[in-house]
């Protein structure tokens, strides 16, 4: 079965307390950015580009307009300069891609928003937007994928990680491990489509979308459409999964802003699960090439990890994960290369782990290559690597506990009754492989603020622009609030997802819980200083406090600065510039969350279907604050990672970078009947330099090594090294 | 989606009737039939399909949604629900290749709404069939080419395609009606007649866009499946890239009457892999009359593939269909069948 | 424009749409129950499963006007009118059985129909009926859990 759903506390884990919105999602009453109801709404629908890289020559809308209903077509012919252009968060902006929306007749990549039907109902929307005729002239030959003749290759120097001679310590490494490796593109499709309404009163601007910051929304759109930010609100109340797609700006709202001014009326746009393949960003394909040198006992002695990452024509995107690859293991020489590859496609973004995934894939990988070399298994071939200071700088990790995780995570997958030889474990007609990595992910943090407000009533109330992706950011706020005051849960009440709200950090990068947890305390810190009460006082107390103080209520902000921030940078959170921080970027230490990933797979013997029969996982994070949530976000992880091995896959026609399985019975994801058995284990760790809350963050370490578990597993059933995703069938046949 | 006009009438007759005036005043109406509605509304919703009459035929259920299992037939009304068939002990006893092809297909909750006779129609999953944007696609429009020849064919077929279409036919029951010989009863404006279910599907050949042999108006409202000594030894295997709710990468029906380990007769139809329900015949005759051993199994698994034309990306469809109904072979060789 | 006369959790319901409406816009859009979640339009994800005469349909690939003289149960009928959830709801809560909560209406509906069938449920039923729709943020294993234990409690879990 499945093992506990709720690990007992250690002793640095919280109370597994039940979702604090989950009555509200069984019943219906959660109400999405979709579901939220304006009066006289006007229905949108974006038509996006059939062509790849090329020119609008010109727009026969006559049909469309014909369409019952229809009210405004929106194109670059229509919307002149209402949509400035503003630079991309990787220039320190805000825009999730430099593309200025409708801006010109030019088309940079299929999938491209170039024109927008609004009408009196979805239904006429969407039947104009397909009855939209455009005349275009297509570039003889785009560059499609990472592979095309035509994509440019680009060294990123600032990523490079250097350490000892790698070149002459490779040459005369005893063993050596030299292999290539490529991960496909991936889109994260989160259950929720990507919705946008948008309603104007006089000169204030409210935004309801799904989003992962809100403020990046709000002051992005203040920059794009050229009004104070001030008179802009975005609220997001709940979101329907995000997984990295709704972390920054899109095209489509100033799109759906700038025609809800038009009209005088409120406009909502709801893009359709494959327009949403392009409506944000994704996870870009890669190529990587590893090499390593080890002595004959393992132990490594040269490391080189090269990627080279697909990127748009309009904006160099890295995930650079060779700088975390190069950084898990004792090694003396190390060279850690990054390069981009641009292409004609949209921009590329942050999808779950989005440097660990296929970055790990290629390094664990590597490892099991070099244990399978050796002789050696994969878990000592770790142990023997094993280092509590980081190779390149020698910096201290804040703490470090992936051995636990191994000899935990072994002893529950019960490693030890493994046959090494690959092929010698069988059942009937289906072989039977058994593999392991390791799983890694950056502590992060970013500034982020919490209001705190204590009734005299004995309630308590948490305010941050936090977001509840369903991670359970709303039910930690609480928590947080209630163990720092000493009030009981059930008289905490949470308001989150609203750029109104003390800003917080993106809810990317693991970051979101370290980051508004840390704020809380602060808040709740002030709170009882004000009042004189002790840490540890009886709620008896703090209500006699309250009381005695003869205020209504006593309200405090916390303002938590993440560790390698400057004081200066502070306000910029107040503009929506609150991003993590950590990992290896910082001067004086690492900070790693780790894990231990082990997977049992069947392939049978004529056809070669590859099925996960059980995955163990075990992670140390740092202070767990929920149990249940986290233990959930690890589980919904681990499938990621083997969707993300064997499943997810977004096809791309050679001709004009077409997406042609955008839709979800083409692109697969896991479903029940994929895995019999899954575990994730908590194991205590205690961190207390990491951040004030201790919290390392575990939404997405849960997917990072599952593939290169699975690829080393198919290896151990197959004794075929399979070094490309995702691993199909027909690469066994 | 366009806007359409939509009635349900409340009889067979009176479905036939409607259609059938309807295609009096123009023999090319735009007009379909909505039975489970899983595949029209879909298409509708892409702008592939453009009917402006829809007519419903979910009051037929009643009329048409018998499942009678005999000593010598299995009756299946058209609008039997796919999981009630599948589910059917005397469908699982003697019929099981159609209770298992029924059961593998899509989810439960679709087999819930999805009829017989709709899902035996459903047409292909090409993705340049189902994106008008690609001007080429001679099932669409007729003439205006292929998208899929030059473009990611995965999934697309290597036996019974032309340079016109090579569309993978996707549905897991029509193997085994094939299997088995079903006949159907056909129902239409001219009244009803009945066709070998061999007979439905065409090859896309040089016109992709004729799928099958109905006529105008014409629809499903019956399958006989008779029963024969090999109908109870049979089986549907199904290799696909998820394990459950996902169309076949390769499929393989069979059914086998043995004489010890001799093959006295064998039915083989193939899935996943051909444009459209693909029997082979050749397969057939390779196994009749000898002994079923693996060598054998796979001197027909070859010869079911000897035609097979692959595309850039679908050429591993070959090793892996001539895999699947090795198997499937085996498999249903060793199945206990009382008596 | 047609009529379509139907009820929703056991209220009777008039409203006037174009047949082109699907059944989950007509839900959403004329009857204001957002509760009904669209995860793809097309079938696939069952965000938007809804009872239909007692039968679970993906009601984006339903239209309203398919639902005439028809019983329709969505989320919002679930729990009772005082507000108390139902075993279901309970248990999806207990054990966890959402995150996100956008595909979490769909799996109560299809849940709902599974534990009314008479024969019961075992783990592999439940595991079939379940695959029908798709979750992206669990993992699965506590969705399982939840109607395991909503069936443990109403009696009609099988042991497989």
């Amino acid at each position: 079965m499945t093992g506990p759903l709720f690990p007992q506390g250690g002793p640095n884990m919280g109370q597994p307390a039940p979702r604090y919105e989950g009555r509200a999602k069984v019943t219906g009453e959660a109400r999405y950015p979709s579901d939220v109801r304006l009066p006289r709404t006007a229905h949108a629908c974006l038509h996006l580009s059939r062509i790849g890289r090329g020119t609008i020559r010109g727009f026969d809308l006559t049909a469309a307009r014909a369409v019952h209903g229809v009210i405004d077509i929106l194109t670059h012919e229509t919307v002149g300069d209402a949509i400035r252009q503003t630079p991309a968060i990787y220039q320190g902006g805000y825009t999730s891609d430099s593309l200025l929306p409708l801006g010109s007749a030019e088309i940079a990549h299929w999938g491209q928003p170039i024109a927008m039907v609004v009408a009196e109902t979805y239904e006429a929307a969407r039947e104009a937007a397909q009855r939209i005729v455009v005349t275009t002239a297509p570039h003889p030959s785009p560059a499609v994928d990472i592979n095309a003749p035509g994509a440019e290759t680009r060294a990123l120097e600032p990523m490079m990680v250097q350490a000892g001679d790698f070149d002459a310590a490779y040459a005369a490494g005893p063993i050596r491990i030299d292999a290539r490796y490529t991960t496909p593109a991936q889109h994260q499709n989160p259950m929720e489509l990507f919705a946008t309404q948008c309603v104007w009163e006089g000169d204030r601007l409210t935004v309801h979308e799904p989003s992962q910051y809100v403020n990046s929304v709000k002051f992005g759109l203040a920059e794009q459409l050229g009004v104070p930010a001030d008179n802009i609100r975005v609220i997001s109340t709940h979101v329907g999964g995000a997984f990295g797609a709704k972390g920054f700006l899109t095209q489509r709202t100033a799109l759906v802003a700038i025609a809800a001014r038009r009209l005088g009326r409120p406009v909502k746009l709801v893009a359709t699960r494959e327009q949403g393949f392009t409506v944000s960003g994704y996870r870009a394909e890669t190529r990587q090439h590893v090499q390593l040198a080890a002595t004959r006992d393992g132990r490594l002695t040269a490391l080189r990890h090269e990627g080279w990452e697909l990127t748009s024509r309009a904006d160099t995107v890295a995930m650079g994960g060779a700088s975390m690859t190069t950084r898990l293991y004792a090694c003396p020489n190390i060279l850690g290369r990054v390069n981009t590859v641009a292409a004609d496609r949209s921009t590329p973004g942050f999808m779950r782990a989005p440097g660990e995934v296929p970055y790990g894939f290629a390094l664990e990988t590597a490892l099991d290559e070099l244990a399978d070399r050796l002789g050696m298994d994969p878990v000592e071939l770790r142990r023997v690597n094993d280092t509590q200071t980081e190779p390149v700088g020698g910096l201290p990790y804040t703490s470090r506990s992936l051995m636990r995780c191994f000899d935990v995570a072994a002893a529950t997958f019960g490693w030890s009754g493994r046959s090494p030889r690959p092929g010698s474990m069988r059942e009937g007609d289906w072989l039977i492989g058994w593999g392991c990595a390791s799983a890694y992910y950056p502590a992060q943090a970013g500034n982020s603020a919490a209001r705190v407000r204590l009734t005299a009533d004995g309630t308590a109330h948490v305010a941050s622009a936090g977001h509840e992706l369903g991670q359970g950011m709303t039910t930690m706020m609480a928590q947080v609030a209630a163990e720092e005051l000493g009030v009981p849960l059930e008289r905490v009440t949470v308001s989150l997802g609203d750029s109104d709200l003390p800003p917080a950090v993106v809810n990317g990068g693991s970051a979101g819980t370290a980051s508004v947890a840390s704020a809380i305390m602060i808040a709740c810190d002030a709170i009882r200083a004000r009042l004189g009460v002790p840490r540890d006082a009886p709620y008896a107390a703090l209500r006699a406090a309250v009381a005695a103080s003869g205020l209504a209520f006593v309200e405090e902000l916390g303002e938590a600065r993440a560790h390698g921030r400057s004081p200066e940078s502070l306000p910029d959170m107040y503009r929506g510039r609150a991003l993590p921080l950590g990992g290896v970027e910082l001067p004086d230490r690492v900070q790693f969350a780790m894990g231990a990933q082990f997977v049992e797979l069947r392939i049978h013997r004529w056809t070669r279907e590859i099925r996960v029969r059980r995955a163990v996982g075990a992670f140390a994070a740092g202070r767990i604050i929920n149990p249940r949530t986290s233990h959930s976000q690890l589980l919904g992880g681990m499938i990621w990672g083997i969707g993300s091995a064997l499943h997810e896959h977004t096809d791309i026609d050679q001709r004009n970078a077409a997406y042609t399985n955008a839709n979800l019975a083409d692109y697969l994801v896991p479903v029940h009947a994929d895995i019999s058995e899954i575990q994730a284990i908590l194991v205590s760790e205690e961190d207390r330099l990491v951040n004030q809350a201790g919290v390392k963050g575990v939404g997405e370490i849960g997917v990072v090594g599952v593939a290169a578990a699975i690829s080393n597993a198919v290896f151990h059933a197959t004794g075929r090294r399979l070094r490309d995703l995702p691993i199909k069938l027909e690469h066994l046949l | 989606m366009r806007s359409f006009q939509y009635s349900r009438p409340s009889s067979l007759t009176a479905a036939a009737g409607e259609m059938g005036g309807l295609l009096a005043q123009d023999p090319d109406a735009p007009a379909a039939y909505l039975a489970g509605g899983t595949t029209l509304l879909d298409l509708m919703k892409l702008d592939v399909a453009r009917p402006e009459r829809v007519i419903d035929l979910s009051a037929l259920r009643g009329e048409l949604g018998h499942v009678h299992p005999g000593a010598t037939e299995l009756r299946l009304g058209a609008f039997a629900r796919m999981a009630e068939v599948a589910a059917h002990p005397g469908v699982i006893a003697d019929y099981p290749v159609i209770a298992q092809s029924l059961a593998l297909a899509a989810s439960a909750q679709l087999r819930n709404m999805a009829s017989l006779g709709g899902n035996v129609l459903q047409r292909t999953r090409c993705s340049y069939f189902r994106d008008p944007s690609w001007a080429a696609c001679n099932k669409r429009t007729p003439g205006s080419g292929c998208a899929a020849l030059g473009g990611v064919n995965r999934a697309h077929a290597v036996l019974g395609t032309s340079e016109h279409c090579i569309a993978t036919y996707p549905g897991d029951f029509a193997q085994a009606l094939l299997a088995l010989d079903a006949t159907l009863v056909l129902a239409g404006p001219q009244g009803s007649r009945t066709l070998p279910f061999g007979s439905l599907h065409q090859l896309p050949a040089a016109t992709p866009h004729r799928e099958t042999t109905l006529l105008p108006g014409e629809l499903i409202t019956e399958f006989v499946i008779p029963a024969r000594a090999w109908t109870r030894r049979s089986l549907y295997l199904k290799v696909r890239d998820r394990e459950s709710y996902e169309f076949a990468v390769a499929s393989a029906a069979v059914a086998l009457d043995l004489d010890g380990d001799v093959v006295r007769e064998a039915r083989i139809a193939l899935g996943g892999v051909a444009t459209i329900p693909w029997r082979a015949h050749g397969a057939e005759d390779a196994l009749r009359g000898l002994t079923l051993t693996e060598t054998l199994a796979w001197t027909a698994a070859e010869n079911a593939f000897a035609a097979a034309r692959p595309q850039t990306h679908n050429a591993f469809k070959i090793d892996l269909g001539q895999a699947a109904l090795m198997r499937a072979l085996l498999q249903a060789a060793s199945l206990e069948i009382r008596p | 424009m047609t009529e379509v006369r139907f009820t929703v959790n056991g209220t009777a319901q008039c409203v006037e749409v174009e047949p082109r409406l699907t059944l989950a816009d007509m839900l959403r859009e004329e009857c204001g129950l957002t509760g009904t979640h669209l995860g793809c339009e097309h079938g696939v994800c069952g965000a938007c499963t809804v009872l239909m005469d007692g039968l679970p349909v993906r009601s984006c690939l339903v239209f309203g006007v398919q639902a005439e003289g028809a019983e329709i149960r969505t989320v919002e009928g679930l729990a009772a009118a005082d507000g108390t959830l139902n075993v279901l709801q309970r248990a999806f809560q207990a054990q966890h059985g959402l995150q996100c909560g956008f595909c979490t209406p769909g799996f109560l509906m299809l849940a709902t129909w599974l534990l009314e069938q008479k024969e019961g449920v075992d783990e592999a039923r439940l595991r079939e009926v379940l695959a029908s729709n798709l979750c992206r943020c669990t993992g699965y294993q506590n969705i399982l859990a939840a109607v395991r234990v909503a069936a443990q409690e109403i009696r009609v879990w099988r042991e497989g």
